[in-house]
């Protein structure tokens, strides 16, 4: 029977779920409940957070089912409900970012050192990942979620746009200055940890 | 030929691979002129090539176990008759 259950739709098992079918909810959280948690891990980067909202995206989802009209997809909607529990807790743990819009913003480049050429392998290593984790954790938190789902997760812009009820350029828009945010945070980390090394070398 | 605060806000949609052809190749002669612009490029190019090779937090396997056992509890409420529905899980 469980093997009838793994060959529906979505949609199928939703309609199944909304009429209390149990085996069929279990189904759909054997689907989503990765994806969900590394959503949610990715934007909180604590574990216990991302089993908070893990929890809370399921018993709303459950909660929720019956006014599920199907207007998007399921995936969608428990994006949706993820994305926005994470917030909730971002916005709680946050400080509040000063002057987020312009921080980055410029019309000229900055005469940055191009710390790039080589291979990533060689650029990636533990304290890089450090920083790249540092980095994504001062995003604020409507940029982070733009980030996450676009640039780590690996959603369309369209998708994005959907579960975060933006307008693609909007979407767009967030997304490069998250990314000019995060470089300029690794720019930083490369020309420090490299001015140190040419001190230790000199000394 | 394009200036360089053209350059800078066509980046991202060039790794995107959303950027008109034409554009792309402006952009290119650009870079191949502008140290700064080139830094620019190379610099973001290599920051989503560093967090996409970076490793993916997994879940682990008591979270599901975990899981279950609260929507459990949740439909026992459910069929005593506590526990309202949601009529607005995605809080929008």
């Amino acid at each position: 029977m469980a093997q009838d259950l793994k060959a529906l739709p979505d949609e199928t098992l939703v309609l199944r779920a909304q009429e209390d079918d149990d085996r069929a909810f279990g189904e759909l959280i054997g689907r989503y409940e990765t994806k969900v948690y590394s959503l949610a891990m990715k934007m909180l980067r604590n574990p216990e957070d991302a089993e908070d909202v893990l929890q809370e995206t399921f018993l709303r989802a459950y909660r929720g089912l019956k006014s599920f009209r199907g207007n998007s997809t399921f995936s969608t909607w428990i994006y949706r409900i993820t994305a926005n529990s994470a917030l909730m807790k971002l916005r709680k743990k946050q400080l509040p970012t000063v002057s987020i819009e312009d921080a980055d913003e410029r019309e000229v480049p900055l005469n940055i050192a191009d710390w790039a050429p080589g291979p990533v392998e060689q650029l990636l290593t533990l304290e890089t990942q450090q920083a790249m984790s540092d980095a994504i954790e001062a995003l604020p938190a409507e940029f982070r979620q733009v980030f996450v789902l676009r640039d780590l997760e690996g959603h369309s812009n369209a998708d994005v746009a959907e579960i975060l009820d933006l307008s693609v350029a909007a979407v767009k828009s967030r997304l490069h200055r998250a990314r000019l945010k995060v470089r300029n945070h690794l720019t930083r980390f490369f020309n420090d940890t490299r001015g140190q090394k040419a001190m230790g070398a000199r000394s | 030929m394009m200036s360089c605060k053209e350059v800078l806000e066509s980046i991202s949609s060039y790794l995107d691979e959303e950027l008109k052809e034409e554009i792309a190749v402006e952009m290119h002669k650009h870079i191949g002129k502008c140290s700064d612009c080139r830094a620019e490029f190379d610099t973001l190019t290599m920051t989503i090539k560093l967090y996409k090779h970076s490793e993916t937090p997994q879940m682990p396997a008591e979270c599901h176990d975990r899981l279950v056992k609260t929507l459990e509890i949740e439909k026992m409420r459910a069929k005593q008759g506590g526990g309202e529905p949601d009529t607005n899980p995605t809080g929008v």
